[in-house]
């Protein structure tokens, strides 16, 4: 009888261990290999008066001074609102779970929140961040004068939910002094074909000390949904957008091992003089100068055939948010002046359109007046914008990436990718 | 043999009882209740547990808002006629929004009211397509897609039953990602824990003698075990890094990986990292365990062999072993339970990539990642299940006892 007892008390107890930890929706206790939490930093500087209504503002840590800085010109810029910036890990996904996990319990711990491009759609499926169209219909502000892929990345289902907080977008980097004037204005112009650009990659190959023509993001990860999104015009053409990838995957102007090139590949190829064309993100012009042997001088950039593929982060407002009037105020701040603020301090680019042609930014930001990078600026398309967008680019990427390297036929390909895409 | 409670043990035991309801029965009852239903937080027709129809109600008359709104630019490019009737149509929304605008969330609707709500919304719907189709050659502001685009999310503001019973189970059966992360975790558990075991057993005996400075051997080696699973995992990962680690480097150097960056990135690779990690780390717990088992035997027992002659070997399996079993069996009980549910170790070390991932980690993801609920408890409960078979397999067919009776 004792020994039953017993028995079934040990039972019990392995059961309890086993799904106390995990029984959910009940705030799940991070494990103890989690980042550690998000430890807050009030960031006034001065004694507010008491009457201010605190705004905490959800942002991942900026190794640049700038979005400190807009959140002290907010703060200074008016009465009503004091604004935290409550540090978020920089491991992103761990900070999507901890942001999914304190909005699923219907907090308000978060007023405004900084998404990566990608879960905006997830966010706004779920019913966490508001919709904002009439926020800005109120406001005068408008769709087009913002980045046209970051607004399109925070449309769901004919809403618009998010306003840029700093936008990433695909280029392509070349080499000036090994291709020609002629081909260089075209480039630059935007107005050639995937096929130009591997006709060319294999023409200047070799040259200038360069051992490849071409190096790009093949390899099986986010990188790669980037690049197709780009091949494909945005999903508008999956077959066209695969065939010319595969083109350049095989053509002898690549890397045997493309497959298995991420941007760190990429850059290091690049700035290290190997290669004559590399589709990277802005971040690689700053790398030339600090790590390259190469000079920003033998260097130009140009629009992507198809369009740009944008990345980079967005502002929205927490649907549970007591503090949706001043979580607006605070967004619309960031997304419009604070731009300015953000480009200048912290060399980002500016998410809102009228910073382009303004002097400082210009000034703080040598590429912005490059023609290429305006072009490519002007034509940013996005990812598909998806409730379940991490499934999705698991079965888009696991696709291209097994009809790149011939082990799926095209039409399985299409077929799989054209699935995820109705997903 | 039957006893009687006596009033005083009652007062103890009625404590007992409501701890184990609360602590040990309700998390499995409430994941038992989640694995049910098609439970994902992340869709706003899942996000709870619905047995009978419910009704988005602040979703619904948000769209009502949108609808009007996005009618509101397009309708001053259409003709008189056309106006008159999309403003009779903008009159019904708005009162279907003003009906529903005060209820803040999702609740219960009979299935006459939803049905009614459903046809009212599509005979809107129907007057405004008709409108927008007579003016095809318009190029509106807004457009019938984006409308249409809030008409099917209208649609989804009527929420079924997503009570699944027993369906989530048979997805378990064709899901070949749990089969693979419950080889996983069989084979992690079952070389780390016979390694652990071998080991172990080598420690307790040399700190079993009694030898000079013997305390101060046996606290430094229950260090490993000191240190935090989540630190040492860090630590070992330094350790593996394909461009600076040292193990990895000793590892090619003599042949055993290809090259450094293979340790934590080949799938072999990457289970060998976890588990001598976990070996390093766990051998003197259980060396602690069988310890405590060594100590307990009489030393008269050796002196009689040694006297009859026994050597080393034969006293070794003939007394010491039988007389450990006890100690032996349930230190490997606790350890097998320990390494079958591993989830820290392997989430610092490499997520679960390469082939590593394990029972736990795959619940998590689906718990926490995907939101999951409902799938993810049954992956929960189904390894709960294994637990309890491995837990009855350790006491049943191998005699380990946890509780000894009088």
């Amino acid at each position: 009888m004792k020994k039953i007892l017993g028995i079934s008390l040990m039972l019990m107890m392995v059961f309890a261990l086993l799904t106390g930890c995990a029984t959910a929706p009940a705030p799940a206790a991070p494990a103890a290999t989690e980042a550690p939490a998000a430890t807050e930093a009030p960031t006034a500087t001065e004694q507010m008066p008491a009457e201010r209504t605190v705004i905490k503002f959800a942002a991942q840590a900026d190794s640049t001074p700038a979005t400190q800085a807009v959140v002290d010109a907010y703060n200074a810029s008016q009465e009503l609102y004091t604004v935290e910036w409550i540090d978020m890990t920089n491991d992103s996904g761990a900070m999507r779970e901890q942001i999914l996990t304190s909005m699923q319990a219907g907090s308000s711990d978060y007023d405004v929140l900084s998404m990566d491009v990608v879960w905006a759609g997830e966010f706004a499926a779920a019913g966490y961040i508001a919709p904002i169209d009439q926020l800005m219909q109120a406001d005068g502000l408008k769709i087009s004068q913002f980045n046209a892929g970051s607004m399109t990345a925070g449309n769901y289902s004919a809403k618009q939910y998010t306003l840029p907080f700093f936008p990433d977008l695909g280029l392509l980097y070349f080499r000036k002094d090994i291709v020609s004037t002629e081909d260089a204005a075209k480039l630059v112009s935007g107005d050639y074909t995937y096929a130009d650009l591997q006709a060319m990659a294999e023409k200047y190959m070799g040259q200038g000390g360069t051992t490849d023509g071409i190096v790009f993001q093949a390899k099986l990860y986010e990188g790669l949904v980037c690049n197709l999104t780009e091949y494909t015009a945005g999903w508008t053409d999956v077959e066209g957008g695969l065939v010319a990838l595969k083109a350049m995957v095989d053509s002898p102007a690549s890397p045997v091992d493309i497959l298995n090139y991420s941007e760190g590949e990429t850059h290091n190829s690049f700035i290290k003089g190997a290669s004559v064309f590399a589709r990277n993100w802005p971040y690689q012009w700053g790398m030339i100068a600090s790590d390259g042997t190469i000079s920003q001088d033998v260097v130009d950039v140009a629009p992507l055939p198809g369009g740009s593929t944008v990345g980079g982060w967005l502002l929205g407002i927490n649907k549970n948010s007591v503090n949706q009037e001043g979580a607006w105020d605070f967004m619309k701040f960031v997304a419009t002046q604070g731009q300015k603020i953000m480009s200048v301090q912290g060399g980002y680019l500016p998410g809102y359109n009228e910073m382009l042609t303004d002097a400082d930014v210009i000034a703080a930001n040598a590429m912005l007046s490059m023609p290429g990078f305006q072009n490519a600026l002007a034509s940013t398309i996005s990812r598909p914008v998806s409730a379940h967008y991490s499934e999705t680019s698991d079965a888009i990427m696991n696709a291209a990436h097994a009809y790149l390297s011939g082990e799926m036929e095209l039409t399985a390909a299409v077929d799989a990718i054209t699935a995820a895409l109705a997903n | 043999m039957r006893k009687t409670i006596t009033a005083k043990q009652a007062a103890f035991l009625l404590p007992l009882f409501l701890l184990l309801a609360v602590f040990a029965l309700y998390p499995i009852i409430s994941s038992a209740i989640y694995s049910l239903f098609d439970y994902r937080t992340n869709d706003q027709q899942v996000a709870g547990l619905y047995t009978t129809g419910n009704f988005n109600a602040p979703l619904f008359s948000e769209d009502c808002g949108y609808i009007n709104w996005f009618l509101e630019d397009d309708i001053t490019l259409l003709s008189e006629a056309d106006q008159t009737e999309l403003r009779a149509a903008m009159e019904q929304v708005d009162a279907l929004a003003k009906q529903y605008v005060t209820i803040g969330e999702v609740t219960k609707i009979s299935a006459a009211e939803a049905k009614q709500i459903t046809s009212q919304v599509a005979e809107i719907q129907a007057t405004i397509q008709s409108v927008y189709e007579r003016n095809d050659g318009v190029t509106f502001y807004n457009g019938w897609d984006k409308l249409n685009t809030i008409f099917r999310e209208m649609d989804s503001c009527m929420i079924n039953s997503n009570f699944t019973g027993l369906a989530a189970y048979g997805k378990l059966l064709s899901d070949t990602r749990f089969f693979h992360s419950l080889r996983s975790t069989a084979i992690f558990t079952v070389i780390s824990v016979t390694f652990e075991l071998i080991f172990g057993m080598a420690l307790a005996l040399i700190m079993n003698k009694a030898i000079k400075g013997i305390g101060g051997v046996r606290t430094t080696a229950l260090i490993p075990w000191a240190i935090p699973t989540a630190v040492s995992a860090l630590m070992w990962s330094y350790m593996y890094d394909g461009s600076s680690g040292i193990i990895a480097k000793i590892f090619t150097d003599i042949g055993l990986i290809a090259s450094p960056e293979l340790m934590l990135l080949s799938a072999g690779g990457a289970m060998t990292a976890a588990i001598l990690a976990d070996v390093w780390k766990t051998t003197p717990y259980m060396a602690l365990l069988l310890l405590a088992g060594l100590q307990i035997i009489d030393k008269v027992l050796y002196e009689s062999a040694k006297i009859d002659g026994a050597g080393p070997a034969k006293t070794f399996f003939k007394i010491t072993l039988p007389l450990l079993k006890p100690s032996l069996l349930v230190a490997l009980l606790f350890r097998t339970l320990d390494a079958f549910r591993v989830y820290d170790l392997i989430a610092v070390l490499t997520g679960g990539a390469q082939g590593t991932e394990t029972l736990s980690i795959y619940a998590y993801k689906l718990m926490i990642a995907q939101n999951n609920y409902g799938y993810g408890s049954v992956v929960v409960l189904t390894m709960a299940l294994c637990v309890g078979v491995i837990a009855f397999l350790f006491v049943k067919v191998l005699g380990a006892e946890i509780v000894k009776d009088d």
